[in-house]
C-alpha cells in the first residue's frame, strides 16, 4: 500500500460525513476608513502616509525613498513605476534572479487591498512579481488606493481577484520583526527594518 | 511538584535551575498571555469566531479524507507535487530523497512543530545535510543544541546574557554584548548569507486550504519566505489535520491565531501559495504520524482542532513554572500533555496529563475551544500512569477519607503538627514546595467544628 493510500485508507476508517459546516462567517461591524488603518499599522510598526491626491503621490514617495536610501539602491516593481509615472527609479527587471535583490535599500510595490482591523496589505503576484524585493529590502514602500481599504479581513479575502488565489499572495502587516531575545521587540528580524505605505486616492 | 515521582519533576530544573529563573520565566510567558488579552478586546466578534472556528474544525475532521483529496486534485492542477508519509520515517525519507536527486546540502528551515515531532533535522544532519533553522528563536536553541520550549517563543527560556553569549562563540559579535538589538543584527547577517547560499527551503505549513489548493505560511520575521523564494526547491511538510475547506474559513483562523498567540492582530507575514514560483519546484508533504488515530478516538477527535497558538501554555500555571523542555516531548504545555499519549505515546507521555491542577484557564483561552482539561480527565481514565509514590498516596487518602472518625482524629494531628512545617528543613517534604511560597496560616480548627460552632450560635 502506497503512502497515499495507507493515510487515506485511516482517515476514511474514521470519518462519517455527518457534521455540518457552519457557513461563513458574517463581517464584523469594524471600520473601513484611513484613519483606522493608519492606527493600526502605526502600533504594529509602520508608518501609513496619506491620504495624497495622485498628482503629489511620485514626489512624496520618491523624497521618503530617497532619504531611506541615503545613496543606496531603489528598485520599483513595475506595478508601482506605472502608479508613479516616473523613470526616476531602477525597475525590477522580468528575467531578474531573485538573489540579484540583496543589496536593495528600498523596494517600492503596489498593494492590492488595505485591512483597518489589522494594518496589512495585500500584495499579490501581479502587484509584485519579484518577491525577493518584498523581503531582502532594508525597507519597503507599498502604495495603496485610498478607496481599496476594507475592515476586516473576510472582505479582504473577497475582494481579491481569483488570479491571486493561483500563485503568491503575502499580507504584510508592518515591517519585519522579532521579539525572540527575553521579549524584547526588534524591527527587521530577515527582512524590511520599516515598512511605509503611500495611500493615494483613486 | 517535587517528590510526587513524576518524570517531569525531574527535567524542570534543566532549564529553569532556580526561583529567579522560574519567576522570570512566568513573567516573560504570562505577557503573552495578557497582549492576547488586550488584542481579544479589540475584536468585537471574537467569541462568535471561537465558536465558528471550533464549528469548521469539527466539520473539516469529519470530511478528512475528501478535504485531502479535494486539496491534492487542486494543488495538483497549480503544479505543485504532492505526497503522503504515514508516519514521521517515511517524511524523513521523503524530503531526504527530494534533496538527495537535486544534489542539495545546503537547506534553511523555518519554523515547524511537525518537523520537530518528526526528528528531520537529526536525521538529515545524521546523512551530512547541513540545515539551519531560520526563525531567531528556533537558532538560538539550534545553537544550544537543545529542542525549542514553546511552539511561538522557541528560546524564551533563555536570557539576553545566554543569547549574547551563545552568537560570541558562533557568529563572533562582542564578548558580553545583551543588546536585543544588536544581537538580532548579528544573525541577521550571519542568517542573510546562509539564505542566499541555500539550495532547499523546508518550511511547515499552517493550513492547506482544500478549494484553492493553496498553503498559508505565517511568520513575524519573514523568514519562511526567505526560504521559499530563494532556493529553487521548497519543501512544505505538514501535518494533515491542517487542511481548511476554504478560503473564508481560512480568514476566521487567522483572525484569531496572531490575536492567541502575542496579541498581534495578523502575523507580520502571511502568505498564499498556490503554486510554485517561476523556476522553482514545490513539494508538499502531508503527514500522518497517528493523527488518523486520534480521529478514530471519540473523545480526543477535539485535539486535533488545534492551530499551534501556544495560548494555553501560556496561561498554564504548571506550563509557566516548569518550562517546556520539563515536557520531554515536542510540544509543550496542556495541548502537548493532550497529544503525546497518542502521538509520541511513551510511560513518560502518558503521564503528562497527571501534570496539571484541572484548572481549565487552557480551555478558557483556547481559540478553537478545545475542552482541554477534560481531555487531560479522559486520558487519565483511558491511560493511567499514575507513578507508584501518587498511587500509594491516593490509596492512603482513600482509606482515610472513608473513615470519618479515623480522618477527624488524623485532622486533629496534623493540625497540631502544622506550624513545625512552616520551614524548609532535611526531611520536611514541604521544602520544595517553600521554595517559592509562604506557608499557609492554620485557621486553628477545621470547618466541620466553624459550622458547628456558627450555626449552634443563631436561634
Amino acid at each position: 500500500m502506497s503512502g497515499r493510500e495507507g493515510v487515506l485508507v485511516a482517515v476514511r476508517r474514521a470519518t462519517r460525513h455527518g457534521v455540518a459546516h457552519p457557513g461563513p462567517h458574517p463581517a464584523p461591524p469594524l471600520a473601513a476608513d484611513f484613519a483606522s488603518f493608519a492606527a493600526t499599522l502605526a502600533a504594529v510598526g509602520g508608518e501609513a502616509h496619506g491620504p495624497l491626491a495622485r498628482a503629489s503621490l511620485a514626489d512624496a514617495v520618491l523624497a521618503h525613498a530617497r532619504r531611506w536610501a541615503a545613496g543606496g539602491r531603489i528598485v520599483a516593481e513595475p506595478s508601482a513605476a506605472a502608479l508613479l509615472g516616473t523613470a526616476a527609479v531602477e525597475i525590477a527587471r522580468d528575467a531578474a534572479a531573485p538573489h540579484s535583490f540583496a543589496d536593495v535599500a528600498v523596494a517600492i510595490a503596489k498593494g492590492s487591498v488595505g485591512i483597518a482591523e489589522n494594518g496589512a496589505v495585500a500584495v499579490t503576484a501581479d502587484d509584485a512579481p519579484h518577491r525577493a524585493l518584498l523581503f531582502l529590502a532594508e525597507r519597503v514602500i507599498l502604495l495603496l488606493d485610498a478607496a481599496s481599504i476594507v475592515g476586516d479581513l473576510h472582505s479582504a479575502m473577497r475582494a481579491l481577484p481569483a488570479a491571486a488565489w493561483q500563485s503568491q499572495l503575502t499580507f504584510v502587516s508592518g515591517p519585519s520583526k522579532t521579539a525572540d531575545i527575553e521579549q524584547t521587540l526588534v524591527h527587521g528580524a530577515h527582512g524590511p527594518r520599516a515598512l511605509a505605505v503611500f495611500v493615494h486616492q483613486s | 511538584m517535587s517528590g510526587s515521582g513524576f518524570g517531569l519533576d525531574a527535567r524542570v530544573g534543566s532549564t529553569l535551575p532556580d526561583a529567579a529563573a522560574v519567576a522570570r520565566h512566568d513573567a516573560a510567558v504570562f505577557l503573552l498571555r495578557a497582549r492576547r488579552d488586550a488584542a481579544v478586546a479589540q475584536v468585537p466578534d471574537f467569541e462568535a469566531l471561537r465558536t465558528r472556528a471550533a464549528a469548521i474544525k469539527d466539520h473539516t475532521l469529519d470530511h478528512l479524507d475528501r478535504q485531502l483529496e479535494r486539496f491534492e486534485a487542486k494543488a495538483r492542477e497549480n503544479g505543485i507535487v504532492v505526497h503522503w508519509a504515514a508516519d514521521a520515517r517515511s517524511l524523513c525519507e521523503i524530503v531526504e530523497a527530494l534533496l538527495r536527486e537535486r544534489s542539495v546540502r545546503r537547506v534553511v528551515k523555518s519554523k515547524s512543530m511537525l518537523t520537530e515531532e518528526c526528528g528531520l533535522n537529526p536525521w538529515l544532519e545524521a546523512r551530512g545535510f547541513e540545515v539551519v533553522d531560520t526563525d531567531l528563536g528556533e537558532r538560538i536553541v539550534q545553537l544550544e543544541g537543545e529542542p525549542p520550549s514553546h511552539i511561538i517563543v522557541p528560546a524564551i527560556h533563555r536570557t539576553r546574557a545566554d543569547v549574547g553569549a551563545l552568537f560570541h562563540r558562533h557568529m563572533g559579535s562582542p564578548a558580553g554584548e545583551t543588546d536585543p538589538e544588536r544581537l538580532m543584527a548579528h544573525a541577521r547577517a550571519d542568517l542573510r548569507a546562509r539564505f542566499l547560499a541555500a539550495e532547499a527551503g523546508i518550511t511547515g505549513a499552517n493550513f492547506a486550504v482544500a478549494e484553492t489548493g493553496s498553503l498559508v505560511i505565517v511568520t513575524n520575521e519573514g523568514n519562511a519566505d526567505l526560504g521559499i523564494i530563494l532556493p529553487p526547491l521548497h519543501i512544505a511538510c505538514l501535518g494533515i489535520e491542517k487542511l481548511v475547506p476554504n478560503l473564508d474559513d481560512v480568514a476566521v483562523f487567522l483572525r484569531l491565531l496572531a490575536r492567541s498567540a502575542t496579541g498581534q492582530p495578523l502575523s507580520v507575514y502571511t502568505s498564499f501559495l498556490s503554486a510554485p514560483r517561476a523556476g522553482g519546484e514545490l513539494h508538499v508533504v502531508l503527514v500522518d504520524n497517528g493523527r488518523s488515530a486520534l480521529l478514530a478516538s471519540e473523545s480526543h477527535r477535539r485535539a486535533l482542532r488545534c492551530i499551534r497558538c501556544g495560548a494555553c501554555l501560556n496561561t498554564c500555571p504548571v506550563y509557566r513554572r516548569a518550562g517546556g523542555h520539563a515536557y520531554g516531548v515536542p510540544v509543550a504545555g496542556p495541548i502537548g500533555a493532550v497529544l503525546a499519549p497518542a502521538l509520541v505515546a511513551t510511560r513518560e507521555a502518558r503521564e503528562l496529563p497527571y501534570a496539571s491542577s484541572l484548572c481549565g484557564s487552557c480551555t478558557a483561552v483556547c481559540p478553537v475551544r478545545i475542552d482541554l482539561h477534560e481531555q487531560l480527565l479522559a486520558w487519565r481514565r483511558e491511560a493511567p500512569a499514575l507513578p507508584v509514590s501518587l498511587r500509594r498516596g491516593a490509596r492512603f487518602a482513600a482509606a482515610l477519607l472513608s473513615r470519618p472518625r479515623l480522618f477527624r482524629a488524623a485532622a486533629r494531628v496534623a493540625r497540631t503538627l502544622w506550624p513545625l512545617f512552616a520551614r524548609r528543613f532535611p526531611g520536611n517534604p514541604a521544602s520544595p514546595w517553600l521554595r517559592a511560597r509562604e506557608w499557609p496560616e492554620h485557621p486553628g480548627a477545621s470547618f466541620a467544628e466553624r459550622w458547628r460552632k456558627t450555626r449552634g450560635a443563631r436561634p
